[in-house]
């Protein structure tokens, strides 16, 4: 019997389209071959459509080039300048954010958590972006890297990247709490801080 | 040039202007953010002649608190939340007679008393058990006077929840107050004020009898009459389904029965049947004592007898008569054999009691006691054995739809309407059924179920509806369907009774952070931005630039030296 359902179902939903072919004078001009390149356009047009979805965090990544390089700074080295943007960035990011819930609802009589775990949320986004300032800084502002360790400073960076996608993820698709997504940021920031620390610091070492 | 710096001027002027508008706006965002809101029923607060009774503050702002607390515990603060299932009432009688000072009182009643659910059957035996702890509760909140306020709630998941936590937290030992957290009750509401000029409305209707041609006299009259008001703990849940909610309803359905028989002349009685709805009846029969004192002295001395109706809906197999005048007065033996008779045919029985009227007594307490001061045959049909107490009897809490029994009451219905059919008619001693079932002229279940319905959703406590309350209006409407000259009175209530407004409101129910969290919190941040401080200045600077950071510079002696 379901599978009668199915039929039906599949009648009523791919029905007119063979319906629409047959019946007007398409079928007579022989355009069956338009109709599928079309399709075939489509594909790869939803394809890139959900690679955007996936990626729309690497426009953060396009925002942290426009800051790092093509601004005007002071003649700053760029150790500080990394740190500069980053921090620049992060507070930024804070007050859009978080300012406005803060405000609304920590006034209140009503007492919750919510609250001291945005906060510890933003000290782990401020880690985070600073993060990604030094490894944005080493891969557009240094010029000679170690060969070996490229790969290594991309494939974090795409981490760090990927970051507000994952937590998403993990809040939306997996269901967890807010005060275990809080704690996963918090671990992967100082993880991800002390990798870049460490590739940093092995950038500075003039290379052998 | 001065153009540019003006037109610059006026826009940082402007700018200023808008950020201000934006700061304002936001201060003044304040949403609801409770973990509850509940909707919460206050008890009476009233006086008679400047005595205080009832609770005598309206507006709430303490931490919430449960009957286990710990034994000596300073309450002056705490709302106690008490669910009337497990209540002992020696607590509040305790808590009551000694003055003690507490923050306020929440009553919650099981949600089988609330208004929407009407027929109950479920649950019946917890109903009983609850019934006594009610009725004991109630006669001791209506005579006490309460310096905090009392309210009352129904049960449900989020409050039972709220309960719960704080139970357990007083169970720790520790009572809730501004530095150990818990749950705060908040009733942001006015002071309650005075109404001033309570109106009472008396309703009646006239079925004017058959005048024989030629026949100058007037008609003698037979009157009906009931009080619709009632008085109970919590005025708004105050609908007395039985007190006196079966006497209105028992009355518009003989109104409807006769206005059927009227209709025709040639059915028309030689009486004239005069139908009353009063109101103030919970205080000493004010309305019916005003609207009998409107009437002219050749009215008052038409009527033959009059018949109250008081409570009538829920009794097992005895009805009383009673009455002021003694028993052997002729017309009264009359009035009595007519009812035995028509219950005897019923299946029931009817007893007589007689009570002497006190002129000097201000209480009255039937209403047929305001018709014999003024010397007008009457008798109260009630099934109250005894004489209520003032304030007694007035339809309460626990007067609510599943009290009145239907069959009973039908009974009721059929007793007064024959009898009453028989003295018209002069069959008496006669085995006539007038109102016999399935007859065009049944007594209809429907009609009294859907009145008693509608009377069981209705709080009815007469300083709290206005002149042309839509109930009122009702009223009038269905007499007005069944009778003829249907007049309104409207009158102030006596000065004896004083009454004070704010009886419903909404219960917001916060979990709060104590004080100390709130500065232990700070302690702990302080101390984790200082060590983060160190922690960046060694990284990045060096020890000793901390170091440094606190010692002063050398001294400017030294340097000039």
């Amino acid at each position: 019997m379901t599978v009668f359902h199915f039929f039906n179902c599949a009648i009523l939903t791919f029905g007119p389209h063979a319906v629409y072919y047959s019946a007007t004078p398409l079928s007579e001009y022989d355009t069956l071959g338009t109709s599928v390149k079309a399709a075939l356009v489509y594909l790869g047009t939803a394809l890139v459509k959900e690679l955007l979805k996936a990626l729309i965090g690497f426009i953060d990544v396009a925002g942290l080039y426009f800051a790092l390089t093509q601004l005007t700074h002071r003649n700053i080295s760029q150790n500080h300048k990394f740190q500069a943007v980053g921090l620049g960035w992060a507070f930024a990011d804070s007050v859009l954010h978080r300012l406005a819930p803060l405000w609304v609802g920590a006034r209140g009589l009503e007492f919750t958590w919510d609250y001291l775990l945005q906060g510890l949320e933003a000290n782990a986004n401020l880690v985070l972006s600073i993060s990604l300032a030094a490894l944005g800084s080493l891969m557009w502002l240094r010029k000679n890297k170690p060969k070996t360790l490229i790969p290594i400073i991309y494939a974090c960076a795409g981490i760090v990247a990927t970051m507000p996608s994952i937590t998403s993820y993990l809040r939306r698709g997996l269901g967890w709490q807010f005060p275990k997504v809080v704690g996963f940021e918090l671990f992967t920031s100082l993880v991800m801080a002390f990798i870049s620390w460490q590739l940093f610091s092995a950038c500075q070492r003039p290379s052998a | 040039m001065a153009h540019r710096k003006a037109r610059e001027r006026d826009m940082l002027d402007s700018v200023y202007s808008m950020l201000a508008l934006v700061f304002i706006l936001v201060a003044c965002v304040e949403l609801c953010d409770a973990a509850t809101v509940v909707d919460v029923y206050r008890l009476i607060q009233y006086d008679i002649s400047g005595v205080p009774f009832g609770s005598r503050l309206a507006s709430l702002n303490h931490h919430a608190g449960s009957l286990h607390f710990s034994p000596g515990a300073d309450l002056s603060r705490t709302v106690v939340m008490i669910p009337v299932r497990e209540l002992n009432i020696s607590f509040v009688t305790e808590y009551v007679s000694r003055k003690h000072p507490l923050g306020g009182m929440l009553f919650l009643l099981p949600e089988i008393f609330r208004l929407e659910n009407g027929g109950g059957g479920k649950d019946v035996r917890e109903k009983e058990v609850v019934k006594n702890v009610l009725l004991e509760l109630e006669k001791l909140l209506v005579h006490a006077k309460l310096p905090y306020p009392v309210y009352f709630a129904f049960e449900n998941d989020e409050i039972d929840a709220v309960l719960d936590d704080v139970k357990k937290n007083d169970a720790t030992g520790q009572p809730a107050t501004a530095t150990t957290g818990g749950y705060k009750l908040v009733i942001p509401i006015a002071e309650p004020k005075k109404v001033a000029s309570p109106t009472i409305t008396n309703i009646q209707g006239w079925l004017q009898g058959l005048k024989a041609d030629g026949d100058a006299n007037q008609l003698p009259t037979i009157a009906i009459v009931a009080s619709y008001d009632t008085f109970g703990a919590a005025p708004a849940l105050s609908v007395g389904s039985d007190s006196n909610g079966s006497g209105v309803v028992a009355l518009l359905e003989v109104a409807r029965l006769f206005s059927l028989l009227y209709s025709n002349p040639k059915t028309r009685g030689r009486y004239n049947i005069l139908f009353g709805l009063t109101s103030g009846g919970p205080y000493n029969y004010n309305g019916t004592h005003k609207w009998l004192r409107s009437f002219d002295q050749r009215l008052r001395e038409s009527i033959d007898y009059a018949i109250c109706l008081n409570s009538v809906g829920s009794w097992n197999n005895e009805l009383w008569i009673h009455v002021s005048k003694p028993p052997e007065n002729a017309y009264i033996k009359q009035i009595f054999e007519g009812f035995t008779n028509v219950a005897e045919e019923l299946g029931f029985k009817v007893g007589l009691k007689h009570k002497k009227i006190n002129i000097s007594n201000p209480r009255v307490a039937w209403e047929h006691e305001q018709f014999s001061r003024l010397r007008v045959t009457a008798a109260t049909l009630s099934e109250l054995s005894a004489a209520p107490e003032l304030l007694e009897s007035t339809g309460g809490l626990l007067d609510s739809r599943h009290f009145v029994d239907e069959t009973s009451f039908i009974r009721s219905v059929q007793l007064v309407a024959e009898s009453l059919a028989r003295h018209i008619y002069g069959y008496q001693g006669k085995n006539i059924q007038i109102f016999a079932d399935n007859s065009s002229l049944a007594v209809n279940p429907s009609y009294i179920r859907s009145w008693l319905d509608l009377l069981s959703q209705t709080p009815r406590v007469a300083p709290f509806i206005s002149k042309n309350d839509p109930f009122i209006m009702a009223l009038k409407k269905e007499l007005a369907d069944h009778t003829d000259e249907v007049i309104m009175q409207h009158e102030v209530l006596d000065g004896m009774f004083t009454f004070y407004d704010s009886t419903k409101a909404s219960l917001n129910i916060y979990q709060v952070a104590s004080v100390t969290f709130d500065l232990l919190l700070l302690l702990v941040l302080g101390s984790y931005l200082i060590v983060l401080f160190s922690f960046l200045v060694i990284t990045t600077r060096g020890l000793d630039d901390l170091i440094s950071l606190f010692r002063r510079p050398p001294s400017r002696k030294v340097k000039t030296a």
